[in-house]
């Protein structure tokens, strides 16, 4: 079958499917999903950095009217996996508390307003330890070791490539630069929650929860609770947003589904805001030492960087955060440029803070913030213009595909092309001008780029290590077809585009698509979302199963029309032979046909339109790529930085829906600004964290984020369609992009942004003191 | 983020608003709700009892008697800021009004419960401090007065007497020819002023300011009027000079403070940053 399809709905700005009920409040979220006779639960979490436990008084908690149960570990003794690190988060607090945050104790009554007031009965006695707050002190077990059994620096590890040293060594010039990335974390609108309901009568569990992994949270469940998989059902109803944070394994769940079993009532957990704040996974939190060897035409020769992690005080089960982010970050660190060699050195580190965890783009923002930043300080070295340092550096297209000196191969890209219309979009030569006379007035413009590549459909991500995606289709006899997927959306339509993929195979109406996932009772086994995953590797699987649906409609419309099954063509809702359309017959016909015509099918051909696809990508990764520029003005006065113009041009192969595409963009963009500017988890020298709520972790409001004007290429994958992630290249680019252009910006001051997010008093202390200094010399 | 249990009473008068405090130890009163809910929620006020006087018809609006504007104390942002009177006599209320938070804390949020409420951000403090604000209230012991001079006494502490409501709150109408503004820099999540200043000014046909009120809210722990600034400016010529040079004397009469978002040392240079600005707007001739 080697017929050539029109697609009709793939590429197609397709109004998403979801919208409706978006839009109008209908969707439901797990806050939403009411059982009578449901319990609340509310957690007592730890006010300290490090204690000791010396004993939890639930007497006066119990007391109070309404109240069920009040656990502490003893009551609920389970341990998250601890390999390979040997430290598993007790579910409830043991012995000991490592973080701000840990749940203690859980209340679980009649409801949440009850729960919230026994919690304040709960009296623990702490005995207080030294906390462990300074990633560097920490390296040297300093003050302390947060796990007594075990050293804080808990992975340690280089890659330097051969002849490293000698390039390093021997290049005409050098420079080093610190970077430091702040904790932050994926905001969620929607807060992190479930509810598990026993079904007595069959001892079955069912759980809803807003998740990312519908599969791999049913195992890990399973796993914990000892419950034989087949016993737990995971639903996933409307999630409001992901971002990673909700890809990983939480120990309310196990609470909430064991005071659930126990109890033999419904049980209900919805976090508020200062819960996700505290005890979301956090995110970033790196220190990178980078020295960089270049040559006088600014070719930069060699880049060593030294990595410190911090990872908070547990592992997530499966992602260990700052492994995660000084993996990626160092994966991907030469980015879309020919950089030979490398040095690597990565140490990570427990502390008395949050456990951390995915966030959109993981390492990459740091990666390519730093790759942008030594290309960007490279120029400023050598008094050139950046964009000619990049074009010096960038990876040709004759370069493809390219080893990357840490071991990628990266697949076909645009990077030159899309660096070169970013430009043109915002018409540089003349910007450069602008700016000049700008500053002249005293007004601070700057403008900042980021040339980004994008692992996206990896083997491993934070979404686990199943490296397919499954989809189950069936048309039914109305001739309207059920997709059941195992990827796990939280925003992203994969309800559109898969069924747009889908609707294209069968030449039926992309409304005639249903896409169910979420719920593992109909789901097939599947990895989930997350690692920018779903669209190649979930969009391949649908591409398949609707090719095996196909295949069969074309074998049945061939006998029907008595013609031959290459000439059968399947479009706009009809099986026709090619050359005479009026010997055609509809499809809804042609699934009647199959389920309650049966006489009529061909000899052999079995009753019925299902099929089950599985799809693994050929390559190891494919790689997205683009260009951020952003513009944006400094009020020196202030240090408030205003975005004033922002561009991205972006390449993630082939597109299913450029408007979805898009919108992933705006947000990861909006994202990146809060990244860059705003957004910051600060913990004090006690381990404590002040940013327990959305006045003290800022993030970016409507005002903040500018219009922005997107185009794309299409350098197709390899992967079926031509497919390539792109769920993260929009948070990787603009925090890089928004430092380079506040360090343009302030180039007459001499400031050089390494340190993100950048805070207004920052730039203000900056400005004075170049002041200061050009008064005193 | 659940508030602790409280009883709910409405109240048709300010007389039943004054019993209900008395007869409760514990309870507070409720208007717009949106500076005291956000710390129930958070239970850093536990009120046993809440005395809802947002239905009290008479604590509406506002109206010029004499030299002075008089607001009711459940005047709402919104009607301040759109307010006509308002808006021609004193325009830096206008302003400050129209700037406070979102739209929907506008809708929502009372005059009266703002400079009742103190919190040290707040906008209104600054034009209250700048035109004499006196508040009528209503307490155990009947009507007084009690001036803006000394009102503020620390983050949400006020010099109010026990179970007394505000009534209305009136500003000195400033000689006629003042111009005065509201300028600020609103913290990026609440839109809280991290420095606010309340400035007006008239300057006579000869260049000299003979009239000039500055205060500053955000700043410190309480809002205060810039004293240094006016000395520096009353009976001066306006130059570019003299507003830098007053300017600089911005923090001179507030006891600065740092936040998480915005350190001493910072604020201390915002204000004077935003006293210019506000200077500028007010003395700019022409
Ligand atoms: C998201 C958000 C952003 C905000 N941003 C700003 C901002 O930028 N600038 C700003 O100035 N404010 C801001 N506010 C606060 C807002 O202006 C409040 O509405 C106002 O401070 C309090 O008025 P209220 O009517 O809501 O008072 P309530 O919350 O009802 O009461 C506040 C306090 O005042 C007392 N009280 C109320 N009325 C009276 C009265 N008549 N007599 C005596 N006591 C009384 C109450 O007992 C209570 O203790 C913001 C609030 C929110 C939620």
């Amino acid at each position: 079958m080697s017929e050539v399809l029109k697609p009709q709905f793939t590429g197609a700005r397709v109004t998403r499917l979801e919208d409706a009920r978006l839009l109008r409040g209908q969707a439901r979220y797990v806050d939403d999903f009411e059982y009578p006779g449901t319990l609340e639960v509310a957690f007592l979490r730890s006010n300290r950095a490090a204690a000791r436990i010396q004993s939890v008084d639930v007497t006066e908690a119990l007391a109070v009217p309404g109240v069920k149960a009040v656990w502490t570990f003893a009551d609920c003794p389970i341990t998250l996996p601890d390999r390979p690190f040997q430290v598993g988060q007790p579910v409830l607090a043991r012995d000991e508390v490592r973080f701000v945050g840990e749940p203690v104790a859980a209340v679980i009554a009649d409801s949440r307003y009850r729960a919230e007031d026994a919690v304040e009965k709960i009296r623990v006695q702490y005995e207080p330890l030294p906390a462990v707050v300074d990633s560097r002190a920490a390296l040297a077990d300093q003050p302390r070791r947060v796990h007594e059994h075990r050293p804080n620096r808990f992975l340690h590890k280089t890659h330097v490539t051969d002849g490293f040293n000698e390039a390093f060594q021997s290049a005409p010039h050098h420079l080093e630069l610190t970077f430091r990335w702040n904790r932050q974390t994926g905001v969620t609108m929607e807060t992190r929650g479930c509810l598990a309901l026993p079904d007595p009568v069959s001892g079955r569990l069912t759980v809803y929860a807003g998740h990312q992994s519908p599969h791999g949270l049913r195992g890990m469940l399973a796993r914990l609770l000892k419950l034989p998989e087949h016993q737990v059902r995971v639903v996933v109803p409307e999630v409001g947003g992901g971002f990673g944070i909700k890809a990983m394994f939480y120990p309310e769940y196990v609470v909430v589904a064991e005071a659930a079993r126990r109890l033999g009532r419904p049980v209900k957990w919805i976090g508020d805001r200062m819960e996700s704040l505290l005890a979301d996974a956090h995110a970033r939190d790196a220190i990178h030492e980078v020295a960089v060897a270049y040559d006088d035409e600014g070719r930069i020769l060699a880049v060593r960087d030294h990595v410190i992690g911090d990872t908070g005080a547990y592992a997530f089960p499966g992602f260990p955060g700052a492994v995660g982010e000084a993996n990626w970050a160092t994966e991907m660190l030469t980015g879309p440029y020919k950089i030979p060699h490398v040095s690597i050195e990565i140490e990570c580190v427990f502390s008395n803070k949050a456990p951390l965890g995915p966030y959109r783009g993981v390492g990459g923002p740091i990666g390519a913030q730093v790759q942008e930043a030594i290309v960007d300080a490279v120029a400023r070295a050598l008094g050139k213009d950046p964009v000619e340092v990049r074009r010096a550096n960038l990876i040709g297209p004759e370069d493809f595909p390219y080893h990357t000196p840490t071991g990628k191969v990266y697949d076909p890209g645009s990077y030159g092309e899309s660096l070169e219309r970013a430009l043109a979009l915002v018409d540089y030569e003349r910007f450069r001008k602008d700016q000049e006379q700008w500053r002249a007035q005293g007004r601070y413009v700057g403008l900042g780029l980021c040339v980004f590549v994008e692992p996206s459909a990896m083997a491993e991500s934070e979404a686990g290590s199943i490296p397919y995606e499954a989809v189950t289709l069936r048309m039914e006899p109305s001739g309207v077809v059920t997709a059941a997927v195992g990827t796990g959306p939280t925003g992203q339509g994969h309800e559109t585009t898969f069924a747009q993929l889908i609707a294209d195979q069968l030449g039926i109406d992309v409304k005639d698509v249903v896409v169910l996932h979420g719920d593992t009772d109909s789901a097939p086994f599947g990895g989930g979302t997350g690692g920018s995953r779903s669209g190649t590797i979930g969009g391949g699987a649908a591409i398949r199963a609707g090719q095996a649906l196909r295949r069969k409609l074309t074998q049945l419309a061939a006998h029907l029309l008595e013609a031959a099954e290459e000439d059968i063509r399947l479009e706009a809702g009809k099986a026709f032979v090619a050359g005479v359309p009026a010997r055609s017959i509809t499809i809804r016909d042609l699934a009647r046909t199959a389920y309650t015509d049966v006489a009529r099918l061909p000899e052999g051909m079995q009753p019925g339109l299902e099929v089950v696809a599985r799809y693994q990508p050929p390559g190891a990764a494919t790689y997205s790529n683009g260009t951020h520029l952003a513009v944006v003005e400094v009020d020196v006065e202030t240090g408030f930085v205003k975005v004033l113009d922002y561009v991205v041009v972006n390449d993630c192969g082939v597109l299913v829906n450029p408007m979805i595409v898009e919108g992933q963009i705006h947000g990861g963009v909006a994202q990146g600004i809060g990244s860059a500017l705003l957004e910051e988890l600060r913990y004090d020298e006690n381990g404590q964290l002040t940013t327990t709520s959305l006045m003290d972790y800022l993030l970016p409001t409507a005002e903040d984020v500018p219009r922005m004007r997107v185009e794309h290429i299409q350098t197709p994958s390899a992967s079926e369609g031509g497919i390539k992630g792109m769920g993260e290249g929009s948070l990787i680019a603009a925090p890089g992009a928004i430092a380079a252009a506040v360090s343009d910006a302030l180039a007459p001051f001499g400031v050089f942004v390494t340190e993100l997010p950048i805070r207004p008093q920052q730039i203000v202390a900056w400005v004075q003191a170049a002041k200061t200094e050009a008064q005193a010399g | 983020m659940i508030p602790s249990a409280f009883a709910y009473e409405r109240v048709q008068t300010v007389e039943q608003a004054v019993r209900a405090l008395q007869a409760n130890p514990g309870a507070k009163l409720l208007a717009g709700g949106h500076s005291l809910i956000p710390l129930m929620k958070m239970r850093l006020a536990t009120p046993t009892r809440l005395v809802d006087i947002s239905g009290i018809r008479e604590l509406r609006g506002v109206w010029k008697k004499d030299d002075r504007l008089v607001i009711g104390a459940l005047t709402t942002h919104r009607e301040i800021a759109t307010d006509r009177v308002v808006r021609t006599h004193l325009p830096a209320l206008a302003e400050a009004a129209s700037r406070v938070g979102d739209l929907q804390v506008r809708n929502r949020g009372t005059i009266g419960g703002n400079l009742a409420h103190a919190d040290p951000s707040s906008d209104l403090p600054a034009v209250a401090l700048a035109f004499d604000a006196v508040f009528d209230v209503l307490g155990p012991e009947g009507m007084q007065t009690v001036p803006i001079d000394g009102y503020f006494l620390g983050p949400l502490v006020t010099a109010l007497p026990e179970n007394s409501v505000i009534t209305a709150v009136s500003l000195k109408l400033p000689p006629s020819g003042t111009r005065s503004t509201y300028v600020k820099y609103p913290h990026p999540a609440s839109g809280y002023a991290v420095v606010g200043v309340a400035a007006a000014a008239r300057v006579e046909p000869d260049g000299v300011i003979d009239f000039v009120r500055v205060a500053v809210t955000g700043a410190g722990d309480v809002p205060y009027r810039a004293q240094a600034v006016e000395d520096a400016l009353l009976g001066q010529h306006v130059s570019d000079d003299l507003i830098r040079e007053a300017a600089a004397h911005a923090a001179d009469d507030g006891s600065i403070s740092g936040d998480l978002f915005a350190s001493e040392a910072y604020r201390r240079h915002l204000c004077s940053v935003y006293v210019e600005r506000a200077l500028r707007k007010v003395l700019s001739r022409g």
